[in-house]
């Protein structure tokens, strides 16, 4: 699958290539707005990672020819500004999705696999991995065809894990998955803790096997093999 | 006490005192002038006498007989034969003596003085009847009480019309100072006087208002590109830990220091995040209001900190009265709530309390602790009032930036090892 970084900085660009890279991914990058507008009416990509502020341009004016052109990519928008208005406005210019900076790469690992998902599979949304079934639309998971009972949060990390699959997660990442903004107020992640116990409970009690591994002091690691 | 006031007191004493002065001054000259006035009739009395009796060139027997009736039926002289060739010198005096005519004490102005009747030497007293001194004195008195009136009322009156007229740009310019409000980013713009002083002041105090909005402006500005400018760097050290988290060849150690960098970041990105909120707010940037119904709101939020609360083992108890709602701005409101939860939690010990009532437009959020917090500097940037925890500083600071937004008042009070913060919508 294929991905477009449009961001100005060199090195933050890079590190999200060097993360994606690993994820079955391939990532080019534009670091200004006239590469970037050059690569999208040549190529086609399948997620389009925009940054609003460019050298030579605004990134909504891409953004705006992507949807004349009707494009099928998805776009999701990295910016510096954390404001709802524009946060509404590249929304309803058509972006799939809104990630602030700084954000975990998990993070954004996560938003560009829902977001393909999303795009290229739409309502029959169903991810198989091994034994584990998931409908995304109906946020149900099936275990060797046995549904588990997962709440809203275990769903969210399961997800979480299913886009970065071989990677290790920090608690912060995912603190910050699960609760947001209020993650960095919080004193302590024990709380991820407790979650990601459930769901593997839940998991290996319904017969999968268990592929959350615990990386000590760091975070965890998911690894479906 | 008014400026005017200030000025009419001097004033009045100062006309005190000269109408005070002026009463004896009035007194002595009053007194010096009628005397001579008298002394003068006196004379021309006496050349009229001298002149017309000898001009009747009378006999010494009629005119012995003459002079008692003159004695007799003029009351205020006397004209006696002096005895022997004895002359006497003129004289005048003043005296005070009761008066047979007008049946009390009367003050008198006399003249003794000696005229040639026949070519025989006669003594005349002239004597005239003056006011008392003290009566003059008592009249001059209540002259000068009145005078002293009519100028009191009459600085009053000027007074009044001054400070009407005279004072208005000046109470102008107060009142526009009054509303002015730095946040507001408006100049100020007085209105033009023909006093030069007031004109002065308006000048100087336009150029400080104006330079104290450009600085406030920089300071937004200056606050708002440094969060948006620290935004990057922080995502390229956020995106740095989390790719250095997958090298395989790291030891343990080095992986937990790597991964322990995260908290830290976290609390840059949380400061810069809330610098940038605050200036939003004090650009009074989000200006959009709805219709917030707090009931539900406080109950979401509570629910989705739930296992925050747990984790510290709280017992929270809430009252909270059903579909109360106001107009307010919905994220901001969500935000207040969500800080001053946090807040609760965060400086809650374990097994601790927390009571979250709201009925009759206000709101109490309380938790337990030991010891009342500094309520001076508590909601003031940066000033973390707790020692032991570290914190951004800025949460209780953006609470009260929010309910100054929106014209609530939120107050600090520590009874009964509770922190309570009460919100009055």
């Amino acid at each position: 699958m294929k991905i477009l970084i449009i961001e100005d900085e060199t090195e933050l660009a890079i590190n999200m290539a060097d993360y994606l890279t690993g994820q079955n991914y391939i990532c080019e990058m534009a670091h200004t707005f006239q590469q970037a507008w050059e690569k999208i009416n040549v190529y086609h990509y399948d997620c389009i990672l925009l940054d609003l502020m460019l050298p030579g341009g605004d990134g909504l004016k891409i953004l705006e020819e992507l949807k004349k052109q009707q494009k099928q990519e998805g776009v999701i928008i990295i910016s510096a500004k954390d404001s709802t208005e524009d946060k509404v406005k590249g929304l309803q210019i058509g972006a799939d999705d809104y990630l602030a900076k700084p954000f975990h790469l998990p993070e954004l690992a996560a938003r560009i696999f829902s977001v393909i998902r999303r795009k290229q599979f739409g309502n029959s949304n169903i991810i198989q991995v091994n034994e584990i079934q998931i409908d995304l639309p109906a946020k149900t998971v099936l275990v060797n065809n046995l549904a588990v009972a997962l709440t809203r949060k275990e769903f969210d990390l399961l997800l979480l894990f299913i886009g970065n699959k071989n990677r290790v997660i920090s608690k912060a990442a995912l603190a910050e998955h699960l609760s947001g903004d209020i993650a960095d107020m919080l004193d302590n992640h024990d709380f991820v803790y407790a979650h990601i116990k459930n769901l593997k409970r839940k998991l290996t009690d319904s017969g999968s096997v268990n592929y959350l591994k615990t990386i000590y002091g760091t975070g965890y690691k998911w690894e479906p093999g | 006490m008014k400026l005017l006031n200030k000025t009419l007191k001097p004033f009045a004493l100062y006309s005190m005192l000269v109408l005070a002065l002026s009463v004896p001054v009035y007194f002595f000259v009053i007194n010096f002038i009628w005397k001579r006035e008298l002394d003068k009739h006196h004379q021309v009395i006496r050349k009229e006498i001298e002149k017309e009796i000898n001009a009747l060139h009378l006999e010494d027997s009629s005119l012995a007989q003459m002079l008692e009736v003159w004695n007799k039926v003029q009351p205020r002289t006397r004209l006696t034969p002096a005895p022997g060739t004895h002359k006497i010198k003129d004289s005048i005096y003043t005296t005070i003596r009761y008066d047979v005519h007008e049946e009390e004490i009367e003050q008198f102005r006399g003249a003794v003085t000696t005229i040639i009747i026949n070519k025989k030497p006669y003594h005349l007293l002239v004597e005239t009847n003056m006011e008392e001194f003290y009566e003059t004195l008592i009249i001059i008195v209540l002259v000068s009480i009145l005078f002293f009136i009519l100028l009191l009322t009459g600085f009053i009156i000027l007074n009044r019309r001054l400070s009407v007229k005279l004072w208005k740009p000046f109470y102008d310019t107060i009142h526009r100072l009054k509303l002015f409000d730095l946040r507001g980013q408006d100049k100020i713009s007085f209105q033009p006087s023909d006093i030069d002083e007031f004109e002065a002041l308006n000048y100087e105090l336009s150029k400080l208002i104006g330079k104290n909005i450009d600085a406030f402006r920089q300071q937004k500005e200056f606050t708002e590109n440094a969060s948006h400018e620290l935004q990057t760097p922080l995502a390229l050290l956020k995106s740095k830990v989390d790719l250095l988290l997958q090298d395989t060849s790291l030891t343990k150690e080095q992986s937990e220091k790597i991964a322990s960098l995260d908290s830290p970041l976290a609390r840059v990105s949380r400061i810069n995040k809330n610098l940038l909120l605050l200036a939003k707010l004090e650009n009074r940037q989000f200006t959009e209001n709805e219709t917030v119904r707090v009931s539900e709101t406080l109950n979401q939020n509570i629910a989705l900190l739930e296992e925050h609360f747990r984790a510290k083992n709280i017992l929270i108890t809430t009252n909270i009265e059903a579909d109360f709602s106001i107009n307010a701005n919905q994220g901001l409101f969500e935000i207040l709530v969500t800080n001053l939860l946090l807040n609760a939690i965060r400086h809650n010990p374990l097994n601790g309390k927390i009571n979250i009532r709201l009925c009759n437009k206000i709101l109490i959020i309380s938790n337990s602790g030991l010891s009342a917090l500094n309520s001076e500097t508590l909601f003031k940037r940066f000033i973390s009032s707790s020692k032991d925890m570290p914190s951004s500083g800025l949460g209780l600071a953006i609470v009260k930036e929010i309910c100054n937004t929106h014209n609530w008042k939120i107050d600090y009070t520590f009874e009964n090892y509770l922190h309570n913060f009460v919100i009055r919508f």
